[in-house]
């Protein structure tokens, strides 16, 4: 059946689509041909495939041929069957007649025999040529029509159709057209079946030993074609499906060697989407076909019925796996075939595949998915395709123009040389060339990398060539020669064909054989490099027979251009998949290409991109392996703002990449250019590289308006001192958002060392709040770089590219304004007045140093300050037990008085020593209370006056000035009290029948301290005299005369009533008399009045303190001796008084004694009343002042009475009637003094009270 | 032989890369992982394609080159695994296997109180484990 090949081939390639057969039974196919062949193609056929199921085709074509025609009358049973394909899918019969008679006689009886074979789908179509107006004629031939639909039609299948020449033809094409789909639908049907049928019949056979592939392939092959050409090309895609996988299996059983095929002349170009390019008789082999040939024969069959299907992404991705395991299959038979076959091979398929996918590809055909799909496959063939091509174009000694970088390293260091069974030798005329290879070799000169650095080049090769393409070669020489030439035949027979037998090898044997003499030589000597390069691109341009190929590979620019092609074409890919990477990846290996090339403008961009990818991702190793392309780049294009970023980036990359030296040449760059005449100033972000953090410890805390020093830690990435021109440092409030942040800048320049440094920041004063550092700005030159990176602690951690933490410790903390320091007196009780006394002024600072601090004294009215003594300060020690040390306060004092300084008043101010600047200190200033006034005293029984406490209440204004730097501010009025030591009343003890009267003085001693009276007397004044001889003082054996705080005493006076001197002489003498009292106060100056200070000078000299004089003036009144009048307070109602409740008071006056010649004689029978009363407290209803009748005469009487409202409840007293005209010592009272009322409260209203049940 | 073995942050980044050729070419081996997170990618991305593997761990082959093989594997807390070898005939199970017991190894060392998640495995003992590991892989895989 193989030699049907060639037949079934030209079929194939000059059929297309279904032939239809015209049976022209009267001559009618010129008249309708043309509207028949309108209707081709077919339109919306519905067809069905393998599986019985109906297929929509959309256009089927078609070709009418008359049965009389040649093509169809000479052919061969056995080819019919064969090739049924290509047979008529229906009969067509024409037919007219108009009479019944022909029909039944002629007509008829032919008919039959033409629709009499059965395998035949046909129908007849009855072409009426009446005329429209012809009834007759019509008639006739709906007649005949009708016959014949009698005759041939079934109720199963209607078989006729009527065309009416003349007439309308509404439904015949459509019908027509149906009938035909009936006809192709039924008859591929059925040869779809006998094709199964018979392959069914061969698969089963296929493991016996006649089964021959090429028949199998024919049936399958006829099959799919029959497909093809009814266009129902997925039906045919799997028959070639299925055809490829028994195929695989045959040619992979093993113990059949099999001819590979592939040695031919341009067999190194890849035939994968061209079925037609090599004949199938030319590639069969036994009873199969060559692998090489076929399975790109295969595939380029469904290449084609995919890209019918309009599926390109299919094809490519098919098309990949394809190459991949064709590589393999290469791979595995490349000791036959051409040197380097299979490289080229790969090559030119993937170049094809790319071309032919991308043309037939459009924008959005596919979902978006598939169509990353297909841009990956695409980028993925050109990676594949750029791969190999740099192994012929390393093979033929450009390697030192490919880049090592990593992704070339890791496409070819891990492919494996190629394994030819020798590799080629030298051809003997090359030496030129060598010469021109050697010197290329030798010119080269490995291109230095930026700042110096030094790196081991990545490999290209999987093992050293030189060793390898050696080692090839002695094998040749180390005996295995027999192997070689054993298996030189083996090709032969294989094929049959003399061209199996590699060309290279052909080369080298002819070489060897030829010159025997040369061949110890040649093979013993290992070749030089340069040979190597020679004698591949010797054998490499016998094996490619593609010039546009080989032009790639004839020069270095040609062969640069075309790696730069292939890298874009594969970059342009990945970005329009998902392998974003492999595609920023592949834009690195352009930018190396353009940056060789000195076009820095394109490679900075590119080489941006690839860093970006690196950077992003923290792939240092990599990183670092671009960055300083990149700073190059940007160097040459005097980009200085991204040259300088560049180092930074350098050199924050983690140490172990670079070496130390390396790492000094990228900052001794930044360094150079920030010190460079740069326009501007260039913002730099250091952040990767100077991190800084607080200290540890808590935050530095400030007192409100307080400035500070703040200490931070900045780590330095540089390798060496770098110098800061400027540093600034960021506050940043953490409570207030609105609040901008602060920058607090070093005054001057600061050299970083390489790790930790710690720098102090003066703090001006800042608001109250707790403070994050923020950013670190500064300048290096005139780089104004800013660092937003907070360590923790340590050095800038590498992996930390994602996170810039932000502190969240503060560093500062700002207290709200408080009190930082009070002042207060140290005294509780009151001082004594006119006494130069110690006041203390506690003062106590509130967890705030007072260091340097500076209190301003100002005295109030009525205070002095004693300047002659020295103020003192002490430690201020609270006292548990103060009230209990009062009677031994010398020892407490003696206690304390160790820890005392001296300081010395300055314009009213003083400056605290500095131990005090943190402990409470009590300031003891000497001060003086001035009264002029001389204390009072008065009767006994009365409430003392408030208002002498007013009287010695004196206030001393403090400022004092402290802080750091003296700003803070605390101002306070102290208020003193000072008294007298006493209180003096008086008390007349008991009236003598003599006139003696014992006057009691009663002393209430108004300090907190001990008095010791030593003295006491008494200037009595006029009319008033001391009784007995002696000048009125106490028994002196009375004295010392102990008062302690808060008691009384009492010294007695016996006195007498004089007569006073003639009012004619109207001497103002003394009015009062004034007590005098000697004493002497022991007290504690921490509670209150105590000893006055004392000069210094005299101290020690009198041992006995010196005693004091207290003056208190007293006003004795003389009793009453002659009395006139008597007013008597008549007594109250028994019921009470009540507020609001009218009360009668009633006074008696009564005349004692008969009145005075002297008086005027107008009034002498009238007496002048007056009522006093406070008017808050009674309503005085009724005359107050007037004059009453009283008769001369003595004993005579009257009762004044003076309606009254108490206003106020409680002990009040009574308004009092007095007589303004008599002289107070005329008129006896009774009750002798003032006295009080009870007033009751009002009653309670009971109009609201509801009675108890 | 295992020639490189890596593990990738959830952010992509290296945490641990050792490779075990004896040429100092290892920049080729970061190129090959990192390139290969674009299958992982691809893969996570788009689960249409890998549905029914989606919940297990291991992403079997990555990358089917001529040369070398990638191989991934998906921790849940999105930590991959890259191991790329050189021996084209690997089985998956072994694989697989292999993933298993570096995961566990891998577990271990991050659970190290003392290690900072997310940061480079510097752990000696780690690597030492990582080594055994691999060394018995290429036994298994030959016996």
């Amino acid at each position: 059946m193989a030699s049907f090949l060639p037949q079934f081939q030209s079929i194939k390639s000059s059929f297309d689509h279904v032939v239809l057969s015209v049976e022209d039974v009267s001559d009618l196919w010129p008249t309708v041909k043309k509207g028949f062949e309108e209707r081709v193609p077919f339109k919306k056929a519905f067809l069905n495939n393998k599986t019985r199921n109906p297929v929509l085709v959309d256009e089927l074509p078609a070709e009418f041929i008359l049965t009389t025609d040649a093509r169809l009358r000479s052919r061969f049973p056995q080819e019919q069957s064969l090739f049924w394909f290509r047979e008529p899918y229906a009969t067509i019969v024409l037919v007219t007649c108009e009479d019944l008679d022909e029909f039944k006689n002629i007509l008829k009886p032919r008919l039959k025999l033409i629709v009499q074979n059965d395998e035949r789908e046909w129908f007849i179509v009855f072409i009426s040529k009446a005329p429209a107006h012809n009834d007759q004629a019509t008639k006739m031939a709906k007649k005949v029509y009708a016959k014949l639909e009698v005759d041939f039609s079934s109720k199963k299948r209607e078989r006729c159709c009527k065309l009416d020449m003349y007439g309308p033809d509404a439904n015949f094409w459509e019908d027509l057209e149906a009938k035909i789909m009936e006809c192709i639908r039924n008859t591929l049907d059925r040869r779809v079946q006998f094709y199964e049928e018979e392959i069914r019949k061969l698969s089963e056979q296929r493991f016996m030993p006649v089964w021959n592939f090429c028949n199998f392939f024919i049936l399958k092959e006829s099959l799919a074609f029959m497909f093809e050409i009814a266009h129902l090309h997925e039906d045919a895609l799997r028959e070639y499906d299925e055809l490829e996988l028994c195929y695989l299996e045959t040619v992979n059983m093993a113990g059949k060697q099999r001819d590979f095929g592939g040695v031919e002349k341009g067999d190194d170009q890849a035939t994968l989407l061209d079925p037609g390019k090599k004949a199938l008789a030319q590639i069969v082999h036994d009873d199969s076909f060559r692998e090489f040939e076929f399975r790109q024969y295969l595939f380029a069959c469904q290449a084609k019925l995919l890209f019918k299907l309009n599926r390109p992404f299919e094809v490519a991705s098919r098309g990949y796996s394809f190459i991949i395991s064709f590589s393999g299959a290469l791979a595995l038979h490349q000791s036959m075939l051409p040197f380097c076959m299979r490289e080229v091979w790969v090559i030119t398929a993937c170049l094809a595949l790319i071309d032919a996918t991308a043309s037939h590809y459009e924008e959005g055909l596919a979902a978006p998915d598939v169509e990353k799909e297909f841009y990956r496959v695409q980028g993925e063939l050109y990676t594949l395709c750029r791969t190999k091509f740099m192994r012929l174009g390393y093979l033929v000694g450009y390697g030192s123009d490919i880049e090592r970088s990593p992704v070339n390293s890791a496409s070819l260091s891990m492919l494996p040389w190629p394994k030819p069974a020798v590799w080629p030798s030298l051809p003997s005329n090359a030496s030129s060339e060598v010469l021109a290879k050697e010197k290329m070799i030798l010119q080269e000169s490995p291109r230095l990398k930026h700042f110096g650095i030094q790196r081991k080049p990545l490999p290209l090769e999987p093992s050293v060539l030189l060793r390898e393409a050696n080692r090839r070669r002695a094998s040749l020489s180390a005996g295995t020669m027999s192997e070689l030439l054993d298996a030189r035949p083996n090709y032969g027979d294989g094929s049959g064909h003399s061209s199996a037998v590699p060309k290279v090898n052909n080369v080298s044997m002819s070489r060897t054989f030829s010159s025997p003499g040369n061949f110890d030589g040649s093979i013993d000597r290992p070749m030089r490099l340069a040979e190597i390069f020679v004698a591949a691109e010797h054998a490499l341009r016998d094996t490619i027979s593609d010039a546009v190929l080989w032009r790639c590979l004839s020069s270095v620019e040609e062969f640069e251009q075309k790696y730069l092609d292939l890298s874009k074409g594969a970059a342009n890919n990945y970005h329009r998949s998902w392998w974003k990477r492999h595609g920023v990846v592949l834009d690195g290996e352009i930018a190396a290409v353009y940056h060789k090339h000195e076009n820095y403008d394109f490679a900075a961009n590119l080489y941006e991109k690839v860093c970006a990818l690196y950077a992003g991702e923290g792939w240092e190793n990599l990183l670092a392996e671009v960055l300083p392309n990149l700073a190059e780049c940007q160097k040459i294009l005097n980009d200085q703002a991204g040259y300088l970023s560049s180092c930074v980036r350098l050199l924050s990359l983690d140490k172990g990449l670079f070496l130390p030296k390396e790492r000094q040449a990228f900052q001794s760059e930044v360094v150079r250019l920030a010190h460079s005449e740069m326009e501007h100033p260039v913002p730099l972000d250091v952040s990767s590289l100077i991190t800084f953090s607080s200290n540890q410890g808590p935050p530095l805390e400030l007192c409100d308006g307080d400035p500070g020093t703040l200490t931070v830690a900045l780590w330095s990435g540089f390798p060496e001192d770098i110098t800061l021109e400027s540093l600034s440092v960021m506050l940043t409030a953490t409570n207030s958002t609105d609040e901008g942040a602060k920058a607090i800048k070093t005054s001057e320049a600061i050299v970083l060392r390489p790790g930790r440094n710690n720098i102090t920041v003066s703090l001006p004063p800042q608001k109250p709040g707790s403070y994050v550092l923020g950013v670190l700005t500064g300048q290096i030159g005139q780089l104004r770089f800013r660092s937003h990176s907070f360590s923790k602690g340590g050095p800038a951690d590498t992996d930390d590219f994602m996170s810039f933490e932000k502190p969240t410790r503060p560093i500062l903390k700002v207290a709200m304004p408080r009190s930082l320091v009070d002042l207060a007196a140290a005294v509780s009780s009151a001082l004594l007045m006119n006494e130069p006394q110690w006041v203390g002024i506690i003062v106590k600072p509130i967890k705030y140093s007072l260091k340097g601090a500076v209190l301003h004294i100002d005295t109030g009215p009525g205070l002095r300050i004693e300047e002659r003594h020295e103020i003192e300060i002490e430690k201020h020690e609270l006292r548990e037990n103060n009230k209990d040390d009062l009677d031994n306060p010398p020892d407490n004092l003696s206690a304390v008085s160790a820890e005392v300084k001296q300081l010395t008043l300055e314009d009213g101010k003083i400056k605290l020593p500095d131990w005090t600047s943190n402990i409470t200190s009590v300031l003891w200033i000497p001060l003086k209370a001035i009264s002029h006034g001389l204390a009072k005293g008065t009767p006994a029984g009365t409430v003392p006056q408030r208002q002498s406490v007013v009287d010695g209440l004196r206030t001393i204004a403090l400022r004092l000035d402290f802080g750091v730097s003296h700003n803070q501010t605390f101002e306070k009025t102290v208020a003193v009290h000072f008294t007298d030591p006493f209180h003096v009343s008086i008390h007349v003890a008991d009236k003598c029948s003599d006139g003696t009267l014992l006057l009691q003085v009663i002393l209430q001693s108004q300090v907190k301290a001990s008095l010791a009276i030593s003295d006491a007397w008494l200037d009595l004044q006029d009319g008033f005299a001391h009784t007995g001889k002696g000048d009125g003082r106490p028994v002196s054996r009375f004295f010392p005369l102990i008062v302690s705080s808060k008691s009384r005493a009492g010294i007695l006076f016996s006195i007498c009533a004089v007569d006073t001197p003639a009012k004619d002489e109207a001497k103002e003498l003394d009015p009062v008399s004034i007590l005098n009292i000697r004493y002497t106060v022991s007290g504690d100056r921490n509670v209150g009045a105590h000893s006055p200070v004392t000069e210094e000078l005299t101290g020690p000299d009198n041992d006995k303190t010196e005693l004091l004089t207290f003056k208190s003036a007293l006003v004795l009144q003389r009793p009453v001796l002659d009395p006139c009048f008597a007013v008597g307070f008549l007594p109250l109602p028994s019921s009470g008084l009540r507020v609001g409740q009218l009360v009668t008071m009633n006074w008696r006056v009564e005349r004692l004694k008969d009145l005075d010649e002297n008086v005027a004689p107008d009034d002498i029978d009238e007496v002048l009343y007056e009522v006093n009363a406070n008017s808050e407290n009674w309503m005085v209803a009724g005359r107050k002042r007037g004059y009453a009748s009283l008769s001369t005469k003595q004993g005579s009487r009257i009762v004044i009475s003076i309606l009254c409202l108490p206003l106020v409840a409680g002990y009040v007293r009574p308004p009092q009637l007095g007589l303004p005209n008599v002289d107070k010592a005329n008129i006896s009272c009774n009750p002798p003094g003032p006295h009080l009322v009870c007033v009751l409260p009002p009653p309670l209203s009971s109009s609201y009270c509801v009675p108890a049940a | 032989m295992i020639v490189c073995l890596a593990v990738v942050g959830h952010q992509n980044n290296p945490l641990y890369i050792q490779s075990f050729t004896d040429a100092d070419d290892a920049l080729k081996l970061h190129h090959i992982v990192h390139c290969s997170l674009d299958v992982i990618d691809e893969r996570v991305n788009n689960p249409k394609k890998s549905s029914p593997t989606i919940n297990e761990a291991f992403l079997g082959l990555l990358y089917p080159t001529e040369n070398y093989k990638a191989y991934g594997y998906l921790t849940n807390t999105k930590v991959k695994f890259i191991l790329v070898t050189t021996d084209l005939d690997v089985r998956d199970a072994d694989v697989r296997s292999f993933f298993r017991r570096f995961h566990t190894a891998y577990v271990d060392a991050v659970s190290n109180p003392f290690h900072i998640p997310g940061k480079k495995i510097t752990s000696k003992t780690f690597a030492e484990r990582v080594s055994t590991i691999v060394k018995s892989f290429g036994l298994s895989s030959a016996s």
